[in-house]
């Protein structure tokens, strides 16, 4: 496996080469926040590393997606995949890269979905060690780690005045290849001093739950007490569920649009929402908040794992941090196994 | 104000036969985080808090209680739910009992004069990935803040939550027991509306398209609202469908404008919804336009008088009328 330096003063022109040739996406400041966004303007507006993205997931899996429209006389207009452009997403956290797979999973799988494949088939990852991990970080109790691999292409690794960039696939290498003259072999201090940072970036995660046993823990308390109580201070919005990278509920719904056509779409649905579970016949089978969050950590925890074998959950923390009302996941759980 | 005697006084709330249970503040799992907390037994009464950090409303608790599964077992539950309420979540209280969305008879108000919350997103920046449980308590002018077992002083100034700063009712103006001093009422002003009012229209237009454009509908706005009541939500009908699922600039404008507007002559400026926003839209500029306006053209203020009748239920012989058409 390759590995090479990036001068830090280099990245401009590494990213300015990236967006000549790919649709580059990263995480930039926009009004005092870090949203994950197209980058138009990589001169002027360095991605933001220092904080995490809102949300990252609709840059393969967007909110609002058309799937085809119609017109009175069945005439029907699908996108065509073919003229997508390549991206390249850069600065994806290890664990936002594993969220991918674990999308993967329900997307990807016996009957790929076209719209998402053909975002997935044509997105590069750049990945950004996390060596100083964010508060909320729990990625070591869910099988992640802040320096992991998994599904990046490239992953790179602050060392001061340079990137250390690990090449981790064919299509990684390819992005070096264009752009080589800005790499250079990296030396093996480099390499030494990433590895140790890796493993200090471990001891850097302050959340930790053990979750041996919880999926078996949830398979017996369905009906217990614990769940009205942990739902008390939830107002049942949809913030955990959108900023979740692993959340992939969706709504299709038709909509008029001018002209007497009519198109259907894919938006996306959270478990939160009343409406989410709603019937025609107006009963609901999941009627209160409690079913609801109930629903959310038993699809993490148990159905995800029971379906696909392994938690639906990287630990990225989002729902903790932009909960405003302090309900967080690793209390519920710890709360869940204190119910066994 | 003595933690010691909100202690006491939610003690002797939930020794009350009619009171079923409270809610107030208990620290959070992280950080600078507070939790709302439910408290059913007395004994519990020593997680309450209340500092600084306190700056979530628990009012709209009061309006989501689920219902219990049968109406006997509804029955052999005492009625009230005791609620400690700062001046502005007392607001919201007398606009509840204005609307008739919920009875006197159903609250136990347990009032705390409030010298203003903390925004949390300005602490956490200035402090950042905090995990372990922090202290802040107020003296003279400044916040002591005890993190991580290091104590720093910082200016009230810089952390207060803006919206505090405009605060008017630090005191509740509705209670059973109040607790702290009673502290002098603000006069009005709405001074970055008018600035903002003044600008070109297309430039507004311009600022409220890009923050629109970044509204993803969590919905939180709605749903802390302690004034979002409605059991059939127009943003959830499907027949008509009023709002699309579809979440770009234009239907979430629609959104926004349907909130803001069942907010008009009503919203007594929590600024819950600005607080909770994931994306920070400044939501409370649209809501302050429509408080001024009540002010302004017909003297009226949300929340301050729970004998007041509703704004928008009400006419007047005298009422301007120069805007209609």
């Amino acid at each position: 496996m390759d590995v090479f330096t990036l001068k830090k003063d280099s990245l401009q022109d590494f990213l300015s080469t990236l967006s000549a040739a790919y649709q580059l996406w990263a995480p930039l400041q926009k009004d005092g926040d870090t949203l994950f966004e197209p980058v138009l303007d990589c001169r002027n507006n360095l991605p933001d590393l220092d904080h995490q993205a809102k949300i990252i997931k609709h840059a393969i899996f967007p909110q609002t997606e058309p799937l085809f429209s119609y017109d009175q006389n069945d005439q029907i207009q699908a996108p065509g995949f073919g003229d997508m452009k390549q991206a390249v997403l850069f600065g994806v956290r290890p664990c936002d890269a594993r969220s991918l797979t674990l999308l993967d999973q329900v997307f990807a799988g016996d009957v790929p979905d076209p719209y998402y494949m053909s975002r997935r088939d044509k997105a590069i990852l750049i990945g950004i060690a996390c060596t100083d991990p964010f508060a909320n970080c729990f990625c070591t109790s869910v099988g992640g780690t802040p320096c992991g691999r998994e599904g990046l292409d490239l992953l790179c690794t602050d060392l001061g005045n340079r990137y250390l960039v690990a090449v981790l696939s064919e299509k990684g290498k390819e992005i070096i290849n264009k752009a080589s003259s800005l790499f250079t072999a990296a030396p093996a201090e480099d390499i030494k001093r990433g590895a140790e940072l890796a493993q200090n970036a471990e001891r850097g995660i302050r959340r930790h739950i053990d979750l041996a046993g919880v999926t078996d823990t949830l398979g017996k308390i369905f009906e217990h007490p614990v769940w009205k109580k942990m739902t008390l201070k939830c107002i049942g919005c949809g913030i955990c569920t959108y900023t979740c990278p692993t959340c992939y509920c969706f709504d299709i719904q038709d909509e008029p649009m001018a002209k007497k056509r009519g198109r259907r779409v894919r938006v996306w649905d959270s478990c939160m929402y009343k409406e989410y579970t709603l019937h025609a016949s107006g009963h609901n089978p999941r009627p209160t908040r409690i079913e609801r969050l109930k629903n959310r950590i038993y699809h993490k925890f148990k159905f995800n794992v029971d379906t696909h074998g392994a938690f639906g959950c990287v630990g990225c923390g989002r729902c903790i941090t932009l909960c405003p009302v302090n309900e967080d996941i690793i209390e519920n759980l710890l709360a869940v196994k204190g119910a066994a | 104000m003595s933690i010691q005697k909100l202690k006491d006084e939610a003690a002797r709330a939930l020794g009350r036969k009619d009171v079923k249970y409270l809610i107030g503040y208990k620290k959070g799992s992280y950080g600078f985080r507070v939790s709302p907390a439910f408290i059913e037994p007395k004994e519990d009464v020593d997680q309450l808090i209340m500092s600084p950090l306190c700056n979530m409303s628990l009012v709209k608790y009061v309006m989501m209680e689920e219902a219990l599964p049968s109406l006997t077992e509804q029955a052999k539950k005492p009625s009230k739910i005791a609620i400690v309420a700062r001046g502005c979540d007392s607001r919201a209280i007398n606009l509840l009992l204005e609307e008739k969305g919920v009875p006197r008879e159903k609250l136990y108000i347990i009032g705390v004069s409030c010298t203003g919350a903390i925004d949390q997103r300005k602490i956490e920046a200035r402090f950042p990935q905090v995990t372990e449980p922090a202290e802040v308590t107020e003296e003279n002018g400044n916040y002591i803040i005890n993190v991580n077992g290091q104590v720093h002083t910082v200016p009230k100034e810089e952390l207060l939550a803006d919206l505090c700063k405009l605060c008017r009712y630090p005191t509740p103006v509705i209670y059973d027991k109040l607790i702290g001093d009673k502290l002098p009422t603000k006069p009005f002003h709405y001074d970055e509306i008018k600035a903002f009012e003044a600008l070109p229209l297309e430039e507004r237009l311009a600022f409220w398209q890009q923050q629109f454009t970044k509204c993803v509908r969590c919905y939180a706005c709605r749903n802390v609202c302690p004034l979002c009541y409605s059991t059939i939500c127009s943003l959830e009908s499907l027949t008509p469908q009023w709002l699309r699922r579809s979440v770009d600039t234009s239907e979430n404008f629609m959104f926004q404008i349907i909130r803001t507007f069942h907010l008009a002559g009503r919203c007594i400026g929590c600024g819950e919804c600005e607080r909770v926003c994931p994306m920070n839209l400044p939501l409370m500029k649209l809501n302050r336009k429509l408080a001024q306006d009540a002010k302004l053209l017909f003297g009226y203020d949300s929340g301050t008088d729970p004998k007041a009748k509703p704004l928008l239920t009400t006419f007047h012989s005298e009422d301007p009328q120069d805007f209609i058409l």
